[in-house]
């Protein structure tokens, strides 16, 4: 059996990830204007950026993605986010997720809205998967998404199994019990694991993946998107995006396992690909300008990256605001002139099979970018 | 937020711990045989049950004495459950208030001598930084959790937890390993129980805060905005309390200069707060409508969290996070208002606080509101198992790895909003999973984490001479639960034993047989939703 399914991945990047030294606008002058002692050179110099379209150039630690890039299978925009107006990390990765600009608007996260819908007769635990410890809001009003931080552990020991421990749990837990439904969805997940056993699934094509927490992740991830199991949507976390100081070092480790997860997930998938939609996200970007620490300040637009089949890659989607003062929201943040919820409609519309978007997005009109060929 | 290395806690764990072998052991079970092998085959089973099922299916509610410890506590321990019987909830919540007042026999005498580097300062701990990291991460989380699990004075420790979450630093965080030690002994364990903006106060200039949030960094000629907005929405008015951008953008200025001396320091000692005045900024400022005059120095700073500290937004934003913490994740405005109230006419005396909080109805009527945390969950079993025996010395890195399967190790949570603490957050399939495992694993007679052995729980005198498997499921449900169960539960589980032994429900069993189900019932008593609703 092969699951013939579109997927999804949602990356988050916890923290508020710059855009402005992953994604290098050196074609404007302004950029080192403003950081003048955190910037990355433009391309041809030591440690200089990548250039991808004379104006835009990649951080040198996304190296690894570059390849993707040319081979058209990733695209990039810039200065995206959801203009929800907040720079409270909490608040802001809350609505971000929910798909709003208004907290009041909608508790139920957008793609458990978009599941919700879309109920198809997939019956599995695994149809909805959070690789982490909890349930991120982002699947709120979905179906009993399963979270699982570690495929591996996600199991009874067979004494376990032995002393009948299952069968007396499912009776304890019965409905409606308190935790019934979040107990049943375990047992039943329990009972899929034992047969689709996507853990003992090794890495193909030579794939290597980083030992951090997110390459584990993404490993885990493809070793679902392998098995037999109808996996549809899964979501995980990149953290520490957080670089109010000395960001040129951090970020160049945050980014570099960024690339390398990604770039090792995108070749043990292979073929794979083609059914998988890889989507790269923050809550907001920071400020434009450097503050005394070396790093920035919470600020407003920032990257996303979309990779995988279909996708209408190597260039970059934007249209850039500019970064002189009068700019600049607030006249110190990059404006956000794509709505991260353009991105993430047309990925619904065009890959994840014919919803009916507004109703993911009530509040918001769509118009596609282009994203997908 | 953070800038943090993120650490692979299953290798810090097998680096950590090379006494006992049993680390690697989790998740690679030893299988069940042992039972199987004392049991005779299986045969028929008890008679099938044809009475008319109850009328309601639901969870019996406990005693309003027990729903205090359960909220009060780290789980309900079966003597507390007879003090608080016999004093009435009143006397026993005055007392828990008093904590000081309550006999703590030699248990932070006897974590000084286990865990020493949790007593230590900067200065000490950076002489043998960075090697030393692991220890001290060792000592600072097992001295948590030994007093989380033994302390009498339970509402304390709850409200250390409280305020190391609503203060939180992540401990592995560049210096971060030898300033949250003192930064637990003295801002949140000096405070806990004592003035909110004393606790502020001390929080404000905690080396290990000024660090983990970037503060010490702070200057005049380019501020840095973490401390102040953290401080703002996560410390006092809370993220809707009523500040701006300007606002944060003042704050930080009024905090720049707020530093800590760095190691060789040729004038002081590593890990002191200091004051720099050569990179302040001593213009005006206007913090929420309030002015503060040019030339401040380092009162801009504490000016600035005395407004903050008697805010009203700050009033109800502490008050409903206390709301949250011991009665349910959504608590009624009336509930909080009155809470709030407490706060504002104390001035921050968080006794009087709580003491307000648990005169409410809603905390006095109300039980099983939610799921309750990895602490209870893991303190509280050792708790409801009671064990009769002195601190061991050899379970730290145990209780490291079961919490940090969990989910909730201490000091851990890399960002600054701390653990949450609502259900919503909690109840997960992957967290029920773990919490199953880790009943069954930990208590059971082949558990791969065995705490039972560390603790030599003696379970026959929970049995007080059961022999049968219906009057075992009785006695330890009446000594493990402490509270009802439901009439068609005790029937599920005795399905469940004759079916697995093949013997009918009042056959005495061999003592071998008693032996290893006794564990077995245990682990599936505290895997149970009685158990973990809080």
């Amino acid at each position: 059996m092969t699951n013939n399914q579109n997927i999804l991945i949602c990356i988050f990047q916890r923290g508020a990830a710059d855009g402005l030294n992953a994604l290098v606008p050196y074609g404007d002058p302004e950029y080192y204007n403003k950081r003048p002692a955190i910037a990355v050179a433009k391309p041809g110099n030591l440690n200089g950026a990548i250039d991808l379209d004379g104006f835009y150039g990649m951080h040198p630690a996304l190296a690894p993605l570059k390849s993707i890039y040319d081979a058209g299978e990733l695209a990039m925009v810039h200065a995206t986010g959801v203009p929800h107006g907040s720079r409270s990390h909490f608040s802001a990765q809350d609505l971000v997720e929910r798909g709003i600009t208004d907290k009041f608007s909608l508790n139920t996260g957008w793609l458990g809205r978009h599941l919700a819908q879309d109920n198809n007769a997939i019956t599995s635990a695994f149809r909805i998967v959070s690789i982490s410890g909890n349930v991120p809001v982002v699947l709120e009003g979905a179906e009993e998404p399963l979270a699982l931080s570690d495929i591996e552990s996600f199991s009874f020991d067979q004494g376990i199994i032995d002393a009948g421990y299952p069968s007396i749990l499912a009776d304890l837990f019965r409905t409606p019990l308190p935790f019934s439904n979040t107990a049943q969805s375990a047992l039943s997940a329990l009972d899929e694991l034992s047969t689709a056993k996507p853990g003992d699934i090794k890495p193909d094509n030579g794939a290597l993946y980083p030992t951090t927490p997110l390459g584990k992740k993404l490993k885990q991830a493809g070793q679902l998107i392998k098995s037999t199991l109808p996996v549809e949507v899964i979501c995980l976390d990149s953290d520490g995006w957080d670089h109010h100081e000395s960001l040129p070092g951090f970020i160049q480790q945050s980014l570099s396992d960024l690339a390398n997860a990604v770039d090792a997930f995108y070749t043990d998938m292979g073929t794979n690909m083609q059914k998988i939609t890889l989507l790269i996200h923050t809550e907001f970007g920071r400020r434009v300008a450097e503050n005394g620490s070396l790093g920035t300040d919470h600020g407003t637009g920032s990257l996303a990256y979309v990779l995988g089949g279909g996708v209408n890659g190597g260039q970059v989607f934007s249209q850039w605001p500019g970064l002189r003062d009068q700019d600049l929201e607030m006249n110190e943040d990059l404006k956000i002139t794509t709505d991260l919820r353009t991105i993430q409609s047309e990925i619904l519309d065009k890959r994840l099979g014919g919803i009916d978007v507004n109703t993911v997005f009530p509040d918001f009109t769509y118009s596609p970018l282009g994203l997908f060929t | 937020m953070d800038k943090t290395k993120t650490i692979d806690i299953p290798s810090l764990l097998n680096s950590l711990h090379t006494r006992r072998e049993f680390l690697t052991l989790f998740g690679k079970g030893l299988g069940y045989t042992a039972l199987a092998a004392t049991l005779p085959a299986c045969g028929g089973g008890g008679g099938d049950d044809t009475e008319p099922p109850a009328p309601v299916d639901q969870i019996p509610v406990a005693s309003k004495e027990y729903t205090t410890l359960k909220r009060t506590s780290f789980g309900v321990h079966r003597d507390e459950l007879e003090t608080i019987n016999n004093m009435g909830i009143d006397a026993y919540l005055e007392q828990q208030l008093d904590h000081l007042s309550i006999n703590d026999g030699n248990l932070e005498s006897s974590l000084k001598s286990l865990f020493p580097l949790a007593f230590q300062t900067p200065t000490q701990l950076y002489a043998g930084f960075p090697e030393n990291i692991t220890d001290t991460y060792h000592d600072v989380i097992s001295a948590t959790q030994y007093r989380q699990i033994f302390s009498k004075r339970q509402l304390y420790e709850v409200m250390v937890e409280f305020w190391s979450d609503h203060f939180n630093i992540h401990l592995l965080n560049g210096l971060g390993p030898t300033l949250k030690p003192t930064d637990d002994l003295q801002v949140i364990r000096a405070n806990a129980l004592g003035n909110f903006q004393n606790l502020l106060q001390a929080s404000a200039s905690s080396p290990s805060m000024l660090f983990y949030l970037d503060n010490f960094f702070n200057q005049a000629s380019a501020p840095n905005e973490n401390y102040a907005r953290e401080l703002m929405e996560l410390h006092t008015l809370g993220v809707d309390g009523g500040y701006t951008e300007t606002d944060i953008k003042e704050v930080a200025r009024c905090f720049t200069g707020w530093s800590i001396r760095f190691p060789n320091d040729p004038n002081g000692n590593y890990g002191d707060f200091i004051f720099n005045p050569l990179i302040h900024d001593n213009d005006e400022k206007t913090i929420l409508g309030n002015t503060i005059a040019a030339g401040g120095g380092q009162t801009d700073g504490t000016q600035v969290l005395n407004i903050l500290a008697t805010h009203p937004s700050t009033a109800q934003f502490i008050a409903r996070k206390l709301c949250i913490r011991f009665i349910s994740d959504q608590p009624d405005q009336s509930t909080i208002d009155t809470v709030a109230q407490a706060f504002i006419t104390s001035n921050g005396e968080i006794i009087d606080t709580l003491r307000a909080l648990f005169s409410t109805n809603a905390f006095r009527n109300t039980s099983d509101q939610k799921l309750c945390r990895p602490s209870e969950y893991l303190a509280g079993m050792i708790r409801a198992l009671a064990p009769d025996t002195d601190y061991p010395s050899d379970t730290g890195a145990l209780f490291i790895l079961a919490q940090s399967i969990l989910g909730q190790l201490p000091f851990n949570w890399a960002t600054p909003d701390g653990y949450p603490d609502t259900q919503s957050y909690w109840e997960n399939t992957g967290g029920l999973l773990n919490r199953w495992r880790l009943s069954f694993l930990s208590y059971s007679s082949v558990g791969t984490i065995p705490i039972i052995d560390v603790f030599q729980i003696d379970y026959s005198a929970m049995l007080n001479g059961a022999d049968t498997l219906l009057t075992m499921v009785d006695a330890l449900s009446d000594r493990i639960l402490m509270r009802p169960l439901a009439d068609k539960d005790r029937e599920l589980l005795l399905d469940w034993l004759t079916t697995e032994t093949g013997q009918s429900d009042s056959t005495p069993l061999p003592a071998v047989t008693v032996d290893q189900l006794t564990p077995l019932i245990a682990a599936v008593l505290l895997s149970s939703a009685y158990y973990q609703l809080r």
